[in-house]
């Protein structure tokens, strides 16, 4: 691509990833959460695959597709976590380890981030799983084809 | 309020009429993309901002970033 | 014929399009809203999230969730699978 789209992708780049681990990040305080902040960090590998050209991330598939792999296996672990009482049951809320800490308040309040149980690990698991898989399909559709396309 | 809904999706219908109507493939997609973010901005204001934000990053950047990668390999052939 | 075909399936998806505008459920208003009280009620208590969609989705309803993966993981292996280099 031109040098408009090089320059302004090396701009736009950090701040929409940093975005996007900030949606994962806070995805039990503020709206967004795992797929959302995947999507957003996945649309970064897109970009940065439409303005720098396929061949240069080509090595990046052997890191992508196994890092999806393991971030559902992630999930399920997770999920499986509470599966004494039942599947998918909160069983870090409440319990004052990690984040175990209750909220500050019912109702409205700033948050904290050492809250809601498995939430955040999962939003992790989720959003580590979204991003590779959807990188690496936009990865792959670029390398398909002619070299020169 | 009314009007502001009425305008954001009088522009999703007429964004999504030019994808249609344009001849360039390539400018088409463009204006999907717009009536995309237009949507998830419809979104925003119907106060549901985890679907806008999903709207934005699947509909608006990666769908149009499939869609151009598709373009781009297969332009020679359309154009004859 | 296949004009006025076409003409009478046009009024009559424009008819039920219309209406459904015309009639449409106030915006805010569910008809039931018990399981709605129940989240917004217990989920910062029970599950310690201020955010409810976010609890919903990956404590009350996990198998949505689990099952959203299990799509996803799917199109990408098909992918991968599909559109692998080929050696030789």
């Amino acid at each position: 691509m031109s040098v408009i789209v090089r320059t302004i992708s090396r701009v736009v780049a950090p701040v929409a990833l940093a975005f996007g681990a900030y949606v994962i990040m806070h995805g039990h305080l503020t709206p967004g959460g795992g797929f959302q902040g995947g999507a957003v960090v996945a649309s970064v590998v897109a970009l940065l695959v439409v303005a720098f050209g396929a061949e240069r991330w080509k090595k990046w598939i052997k890191v992508l597709l196994p890092l999806e792999d393991t971030a559902a296996l992630a999930f399920v672990i997770l999920a499986f976590l509470g599966v004494g009482a039942t599947f998918f049951r909160n069983v870090l809320a409440g319990s004052g380890g990690l984040f175990g800490a209750p909220v500050p308040q019912p109702g409205p309040n700033p948050g904290a981030l050492n809250t809601a149980g498995t939430l955040p690990l999962m939003n992790w698991a989720v959003g580590f799983k979204v991003l590779a898989g959807l990188g690496a399909v936009v990865l792959l559709l670029a390398l398909f084809g002619r070299e020169d396309g | 309020m009314t009007a502001l809904h009425v305008l954001t999706l009088s522009l999703v219908v007429i964004g999504a009429a030019l994808a249609v109507w344009f001849r360039d493939l390539l400018a088409s997609v463009i204006a999907l993309a717009g009536a995309s973010l237009l949507l998830s901005l419809e979104f925003y204001l119907l106060q549901a901002p985890d679907v806008a934000i999903a709207e934005a990053g699947i509909g608006a950047a990666l769908t149009a970033a499939i869609y151009i990668l598709a373009i781009r390999k297969t332009r020679p052939k359309e154009e004859e | 014929m296949k004009r006025w075909l076409f003409l009478a399936a046009l009024l009559v998806v424009a008819g039920y399009l219309i209406s459904g505008g015309v009639w449409l459920h106030p915006f805010g208003e569910p008809a039931r809203s018990e399981m709605d009280r129940f989240f917004i009620e217990n989920a910062q208590k029970e599950v310690a999230a201020n955010n409810v969609v976010t609890s919903i989705v990956f404590d009350y309803r996990g198998y949505d969730t689990l099952g959203e993966a299990t799509v996803l993981f799917a199109a990408v292996v098909g992918v991968a699978l599909l559109l692998r280099k080929v050696k030789g």
